[in-house]
């Protein structure tokens, strides 16, 4: 039990960088590589803002702005004038490697390679009825599904929200009846980056941070988004759930080393007999590619 | 002198793997991530079948690149079914499950702590132990291979190839079986991958996983698309290119600290470059797509 408590809320964490892993994906079929920068450098800002002063609510106010900036950068710089020569997806995956590497670096540069940590000292913990639940992880946790119920609230009761499923469908159509996706797209990468930017704070808070860890976690976040299925938006969260309860239970029972060997041979299992995952719906994969 | 001697070596290795990545992103027009696993598969199987079975220097080679040979089946019959980002996730899962197998499977590996005491190569009865020798000899296997490809490109075979990344479908109506091409295209690529293995593991004389890993498969891809892709020189000036870049960056002014970031953020920046403004890579004649 508690191992699978442990496993839900990692997986909550991960559902949150899957999230934001996916919406870029669905509405734009760009491989967000580049979205690790955000999750490594974001708690860098926010433990620059802290030691110089400036409190909790303002540094995490100003580091998520800051996320998001830098994500819709990556869109105005990056991809949409590639979109705009019509590269294919292979090019945007490189250009978006090419910039996770260069930027990745930055943060080692400015920062060091060491790991930080957001708290000092043993975090505090609650127990009950046998389960021992650590403070940031109850934070993590609740934070994660508020800010899913909030995202779900937006995405199919409101007007942004339709248009975005709208983006996700079909982007030609949606601008021929005259909406302006350039707009929209730049809302995506924006999301996208606050919502990684949450999750690397709960997780710095949680066990600490280093500029290399993004890679690490966006390849999760996208093994969660094919499992969950591709143009679905519930499917990562879930997908990534589920991952997050997987590894937990293989680092219990047998050895941490094999988490990363069984995570990809899931994601090859899944690609092989239900490539569309467990929401996606089934489509020729002509069609798909 | 010796400085320029390994640098030289390392030229040697790097060309050949470069060159067989580029057979596969030039001419098959598959991007694959995986390639540092097969480079890693040869390193390890010559070494093993050195130290263990007491082999010499080219049995040792050829039997590497049988089993990188058998092995490549892991990610060529994928690539029947998958096309673009999809075969990116396939060969990103090869990558990490193998690097994960060299690192866990102990008993065969030593895991972390690496092979040591590889011999140095020797062919019949003599032995290269000097620089300038193992220089010349790895000069002349990559001689070899850089020649071999070209035969291979010009036969009927290479054209064969082409005009299967071109247009499948056109080729399979044609009664081309296209699915056999890929199969050997792979073999071929990841048997060239374990020669250049061999020949680092013959050189360095330790190795251990940390030299296969994801990153090292970025950097192979760098090489391929900075360079250019779906001709021979393209590979081959991507490989002078990035081994001259580190040595270029010693020569300006920067921290030993942050030298190996600063490499890392401008193959980083290259990328990103090459993305937008040439496709094909500087001396390339193919378009990714």
């Amino acid at each position: 039990m508690q191992i699978l408590l442990n496993g839900i809320i990692q997986g909550l964490l991960l559902a949150l960088v899957g999230l934001g892993f996916a919406l870029v994906y669905n509405a734009t079929g760009i491989f967000h590589v580049a979205q690790g920068v955000i999750y490594a450098g974001a708690p860098f800002i926010l433990l620059a803002c802290i030691q110089s002063g400036l409190g909790w609510p303002v540094g995490v106010f100003i580091s998520l702005m800051f996320a998001a900036s830098i994500s819709c950068l990556y869109e105005v710089g990056n991809h949409w004038p590639l979109q705009k020569k019509e590269a294919s997806k292979e090019i945007h995956l490189i250009a978006s490697l090419g910039a996770y590497i260069a930027l990745v670096q930055l943060i080692a540069i400015i920062w060091g390679n060491e790991t930080r940590v957001l708290r000092s000292g043993v975090d505090t913990t609650f127990s009950f009825s046998g389960i021992i639940l650590t403070h940031s992880q109850l934070l993590g946790g609740a934070i994660a599904l508020v800010v899913f119920a909030a995202f779900l609230f937006w995405l199919w009761r409101t007007d942004i929200g339709l248009r975005l499923r709208a983006l996700a469908d079909n982007p030609i159509q949606l601008s021929l009846m005259g909406y302006d996706i350039r707009l929209l797209r730049l809302a995506v990468f924006g999301l996208s980056g606050l919502l990684t930017a949450v999750a690397a704070f709960l997780m710095a808070l949680d066990i600490g941070f280093d500029p290399h860890s993004g890679l690490q976690m966006i390849l999760l976040a996208m093994v969660a988004t094919i499992i969950g299925g591709r143009g679905s938006f519930l499917g990562p969260i879930l997908g990534a759930i589920l991952l997050g309860i997987l590894r937990s239970q293989i680092g219990w029972f047998t050895s941490a080393r094999w988490e990363e060997a069984v995570t990809f041979f899931l994601l090859v299992l899944f690609l092989f007999f239900r490539p569309q995952g467990i929401f996606g719906r089934a489509g020729r994969l002509e069609a798909q590619t | 002198m010796n400085y320029l001697l390994h640098l030289l070596i390392y030229l040697d290795i790097y060309l050949i793997v470069a060159m067989s990545l580029n057979l596969l992103i030039g001419y098959g027009g598959l991007l694959q991530v995986a390639h540092a696993a097969y480079y890693g598969i040869g390193a390890y199987a010559a070494a093993l079948i050195m130290l263990k079975l007491g082999w010499g220097f080219l049995p040792a080679i050829g039997l590497a690149m049988v089993v990188a040979g058998i092995l490549s089946l892991a990610v060529s019959i994928p690539a029947w079914r998958f096309r673009g980002d999809y075969f990116v996730m396939v060969s990103l899962a090869v990558q990490s499950v193998a690097y994960s197998l060299l690192y866990n499977w102990i008993d065969l590996t030593n895991g972390p702590f690496g092979l040591t005491g590889i011999p140095r190569p020797s062919i019949f009865g003599y032995k290269f132990d000097s620089m300038r020798t193992i220089a010349l000899f790895s000069s002349i296997i990559t001689g070899i291979c850089i020649l071999g490809m070209v035969l291979i490109l010009r036969s009927p075979w290479g054209r064969l190839l082409k005009a299967m990344r071109d247009d499948e479908l056109a080729a399979r109506s044609l009664g081309k079986n296209t699915r056999l091409v890929k199969l050997q295209t792979f073999m071929i690529a990841s048997a060239l991958a374990a020669v250049a293995g061999s020949l680092y593991a013959a050189y360095v004389s330790y190795i251990d996983p940390t030299s296969f890993t994801l990153d090292e498969s970025i950097l192979m891809l760098s090489m391929v698309i900075v360079g250019g892709t779906g001709n021979i020189r393209g590979p081959l000036v991507g490989a002078f290119i990035l081994i001259a870049i580190p040595e270029a960056l010693r020569f300006v002014q920067i921290p030993d600290a942050v030298a190996a970031n600063v490499r890392l953020m401008v193959y980083g920046l290259l990328l990103i470059i090459m993305a937008h403004f040439r496709p094909q890579g500087l001396a390339g004649t193919y378009r990714i797509q």
